[in-house]
C-alpha cells in the first residue's frame, strides 16, 4: 500500500463526505442529522474506492458500496429513531450513475450507436447492482442493527 | 369541527408523508399505527405513489373510502421525520387528537431551505462530485458555476411550474451548454468530468432509492410507477445533454467535444 493511494482515498472519502451533506442540505434534511447522512456517503464511496481497487469493475463496486451504505444507513435509522429513507438516499447520489446517463447521451447523439448501446446497458447494470445491494441489506432480519441501542 | 377527526388526522399524516417522498410501506404503516391507537375500527388503507384509499369506522359511523390525488413529489426529509417522531407519539399515547393536529400543521409548514443555501450546496455538491469522478480542481470550480447556474434554474422552473420532463430535458441542457462553452474557452480539462458533475443534482437518485424499496416491500405497482419515473428522467437528461453536445460539434465544426 503505497501512501499516497492512501492519502488520495483518504481525500476523496472527504470530498464524498461534503457532497453528501450539500446533497442533504438540497433534500431539507434537519441539520441535526448532517453528519449521519455525510458518513453514510463517505462509507459508501471509501467501500467503492477499495472494491475498485481491488479490481472488481464498477458494477461490483457499485454493488458493495451499495450494501455497505445500506447498512451504515439502518444502524443510523435505528440508533437516532429517524427513517432509513434519510440517509439511504443522501448517501446513494455519489453512487448514482450519472456518468453512465451522460455517456449514453453522449454516444447516442454523436451517432456512435455500439458505444451508446454499451454505455446505457452498464448504466441499467449499474442502477441493478445498486438495487440488489439495496434491497439484500433492508430484506435483512433487524436484529442485526439494533445492537447500538441495545448496548446503551 | 371538522378538523378533529382521527380518521382525518390518519390521512393528512399519510398525505404529508406521500408529498415529501417516503416510501409506500412507512406510509401505510404511519396511518395503521395512528389508526390503532385512536382506536378507528375496521380501518383499511391502500397506498399507490400518488393517491390514498382509507376506510375506517369512527364513532359508530362509517366513513366512506377517501382518496386523494397526491400530486407530483417535493423531496422534504426533515417533514418526513417529524411526522415519522409524531405517529412514535401518537402510537406511546401523548397525544389527543387536537394536539396532534396542531402539530402535524406545523410540521406540513416547516420551511423549505434558503434559497441561498441550496444553491450554495447545489455549487459545492456539484464541484465534489466533478472531483470525485476524475475532474481536476478546474473542472471542479466550472462545476461549482454550472451548479449555481442550476439550482437558480430549477428554483425558477419550479415557480414557473414547467412539468418535470421539460425541467430535467432544459436544465440538463443548460448544463452541457455551460459546461462545453467553458471547455471550449479553455477553461476546463475534461468537459465530461464538468458536465457529469453537475447533472447528478437532476440524476432520479430519489425516485431508484424509493422504487427498489417499493418493490422490496411488496408494493410492486408503486416501485413500477417509481421505476418508470426514474428511466424517463434519466433519459431526459441524456437527451439534454446529448441534443446540446451534437448542436456544438456542429456550430464549431466538429470541435473536439
Amino acid at each position: 500500500m503505497n501512501p499516497m493511494l492512501l492519502f488520495t482515498w483518504a481525500f476523496q472519502t472527504l470530498i464524498a463526505f461534503v457532497s453528501t451533506v450539500a446533497f442533504s442540505i438540497i433534500f431539507h434534511t434537519p441539520r441535526r442529522e448532517w453528519l449521519c447522512t455525510g458518513i453514510t456517503g463517505a462509507v459508501g464511496w471509501l467501500v467503492y474506492l477499495i472494491s475498485m481497487g481491488l479490481g472488481s469493475g464498477t458494477v461490483g463496486a457499485s454493488f458493495f458500496a451499495a450494501v455497505a451504505l445500506t447498512w451504515v444507513s439502518r444502524s443510523f435509522s435505528f440508533a437516532r429513531r429517524a427513517p432509513v429513507t434519510v440517509f439511504l438516499i443522501c448517501g446513494i447520489f455519489p453512487l448514482v450513475p450519472g456518468a453512465g446517463i451522460y455517456y449514453t447521451g453522449y454516444h447516442f447523439f454523436m451517432s456512435d450507436n455500439s458505444q451508446a448501446l454499451a454505455t446505457g446497458l452498464e448504466t441499467i447494470k449499474i442502477a441493478i447492482a445498486i438495487a440488489l445491494g439495496i434491497g439484500l441489506v433492508l430484506s435483512l432480519p433487524r436484529f442485526l442493527f439494533t445492537w447500538r441501542r441495545e448496548g446503551k | 369541527m371538522e378538523n378533529v377527526s382521527a380518521l382525518e388526522l390518519s390521512f393528512q399524516m399519510g398525505e404529508t408523508l406521500l408529498k415529501n417522498g417516503a416510501e409506500i410501506s412507512r406510509v401505510q404503516e404511519t396511518m395503521e399505527r395512528v389508526a390503532g391507537a385512536y382506536e378507528i375500527d375496521s380501518f383499511d388503507v391502500y397506498v399507490l405513489t400518488n393517491a390514498i384509499f382509507a376506510t375506517g369506522v369512527e364513532q359508530g359511523i362509517e366513513h366512506a373510502a377517501r382518496m386523494k390525488h397526491v400530486p407530483g413529489t417535493t423531496i422534504h426529509f426533515g417533514r418526513i421525520e417529524a411526522v415519522n417522531q409524531l405517529s412514535r407519539e401518537i402510537a406511546q399515547g401523548q397525544h389527543t387528537v387536537e394536539e396532534a393536529f396542531a402539530i402535524l400543521k406545523e410540521v406540513r409548514a416547516l420551511p423549505y431551505t434558503k434559497l441561498l443555501l441550496s444553491v450554495l450546496a447545489c455549487a459545492v455538491g456539484s464541484a465534489c462530485f466533478s472531483y470525485l469522478f476524475g475532474g481536476g480542481w478546474r473542472d471542479a470550480l466550472i462545476a461549482f458555476f454550472c451548479g449555481v447556474a442550476l439550482e437558480l434554474y430549477l428554483y425558477w422552473t419550479s415557480r414557473r411550474g414547467l412539468s418535470k420532463f421539460l425541467t430535467n430535458l432544459s436544465a440538463s441542457a443548460l448544463v452541457t451548454f455551460l459546461g462545453a462553452v467553458f471547455f471550449l474557452l479553455g477553461v476546463g480539462e475534461n468537459m465530461d468530468k464538468i458536465i457529469i458533475g453537475s447533472i447528478i443534482r437532476l440524476v432520479p437518485g430519489v425516485a431508484l432509492t424509493t422504487s427498489i424499496r417499493d418493490f422490496f416491500n411488496g408494493d410492486y405497482l408503486s416501485g413500477a410507477i417509481r421505476m418508470l419515473d426514474a428511466l424517463l428522467v434519466g433519459g431526459c437528461i441524456a437527451v439534454g445533454v446529448g441534443v446540446v453536445v451534437r448542436l456544438l460539434s456542429l456550430v464549431t465544426g466538429g470541435a473536439l467535444l
